[in-house]
């Protein structure tokens, strides 16, 4: 699958053959900071000093340098397909060589900040248990009442909450039994089937 | 002499029509005060009837009272072992599985998820919405290792 860039983006791109190989590496490194951290400007103002050039030019390269980066990790596209995509730019070997080097050495890291933008529900994190026997309560003496207690953390949206709950011998065995018929599914012929035939 | 554990209003009672409803109330009152005292401390036949018999009551209705109390008591015992505040208890658990493909930012994910919800109920108000949690395989399998070990140290202590 080739990557289809518009002719703003192309456009962006082409000045960077002007800029030099040392150039685009710094590009590089300031369009990854920009996935990692967010913007910038303090670090594009300087890039634009070094590099003898106007502010909005480091800018668009590096935007143009982070989608490039970026859908590329997205669609996980393979090395060839990278190398005819950036073919049509017309840029030479080496510029070529440094690009795909780029994509091939960050992709991994692109791919894991992108899976943090999928719609999330909250995750499981840890489990905490206690085994409680109730001896008396206000309304009745003498009992011997046993009881888990749980307390369950979860991580939504970075935050961690954790929520106690309780339950009773028999409806921890019934919970026990049914989450491991549900981690059985996986091993079954038909979800076996599913994940070989969708790579 | 009617049982008094059940939930009729014993004034719309009609075989208790003719008694003043002021000494109506008191009796009711009376008796479900013993009963529940007596409840709670599990207390046997012999010792309810002491009490009984110190409020004088002849040995007829005594007999009576704890014949229809010791139908009762295991109800008893249930009801009054349920009040009281607690934690959210779990009543049951549904998990669906998942094998994700793609989102709209990163595509080609291909992994399995699980999405796990815990029924829960509150000792009060009875319903409380769901705990629904994600997890991958090895976090379930970490949750599923955990819930055993407790599993084990209950039947760890059943025996001592």
């Amino acid at each position: 699958m080739l990557l289809v860039l518009s002719e703003e983006q192309r456009e962006h791109l082409g000045c960077l053959p002007r800029l030099g190989d040392a150039a685009v590496a710094e590009l590089g490194r300031l369009a990854l900071e920009l996935l990692r951290r967010g913007g910038a400007p303090r670090a594009l103002e300087a890039a634009a000093r070094k590099l003898g050039v106007g502010v909005d030019a480091v800018q668009h390269g590096v935007e143009a340098l982070t989608y490039l980066l970026t859908e590329s990790s997205k669609l996980a596209i393979s090395e060839i397909d990278f190398q005819d995509s950036v073919h049509v730019l017309g840029f030479s070997d080496e510029l070529n060589k440094l690009l795909l080097q780029l994509y091939l050495d960050n992709r991994k890291e692109i791919r894991s900040i992108l899976s943090e933008l999928a719609p999330k529900l909250p995750s499981y994190h840890n489990l905490e248990w206690r085994l409680d026997v109730q001896l008396a309560s206000r309304s009745l003496r003498q009992q011997i009442k046993p009881a888990m207690t749980i307390k369950l953390h979860l991580n939504q949206n970075g935050d961690q909450t954790a929520q106690v709950l309780q339950t009773d011998p028999s409806t921890l065995l019934h919970l026990i039994q049914q989450l491991e018929q549900a981690l059985g599914e996986m091993k079954t012929n038909h979800c076996r089937r599913i994940v070989r035939n969708m790579k | 002499k009617k049982c008094v554990i059940s939930n009729l209003s014993i004034l719309d009672d009609p075989d208790l029509k003719d008694i003043d409803p002021a000494v109506l109330k008191h009796c009711h009152a009376a008796a479900a005060t013993c009963i529940l005292e007596a409840g709670k401390h599990k207390a046997d036949k012999s010792a309810i009837s002491t009490c009984l018999e110190d409020c004088k009551l002849d040995r007829e209705r005594i007999e009576e009272f704890c014949t229809e109390y010791q139908k009762n008591e295991d109800a008893l015992e249930i009801i009054l072992g349920s009040i009281g505040r607690s934690p959210l208890h779990i009543t049951d658990v549904s998990w669906r599985l998942e094998y994700q493909i793609k989102t709209n930012q990163l595509h080609k994910t291909y992994q399995p998820s699980y999405l796990v919800t815990l029924n829960v109920e509150n000792s009060d108000s009875g319903s409380h919405p769901d705990v629904s949690f994600s997890c991958t395989m090895e976090q379930l399998q970490d949750l599923v290792g955990k819930l055993k070990d407790a599993a084990k140290s209950l039947e760890r202590a059943t025996q001592m």
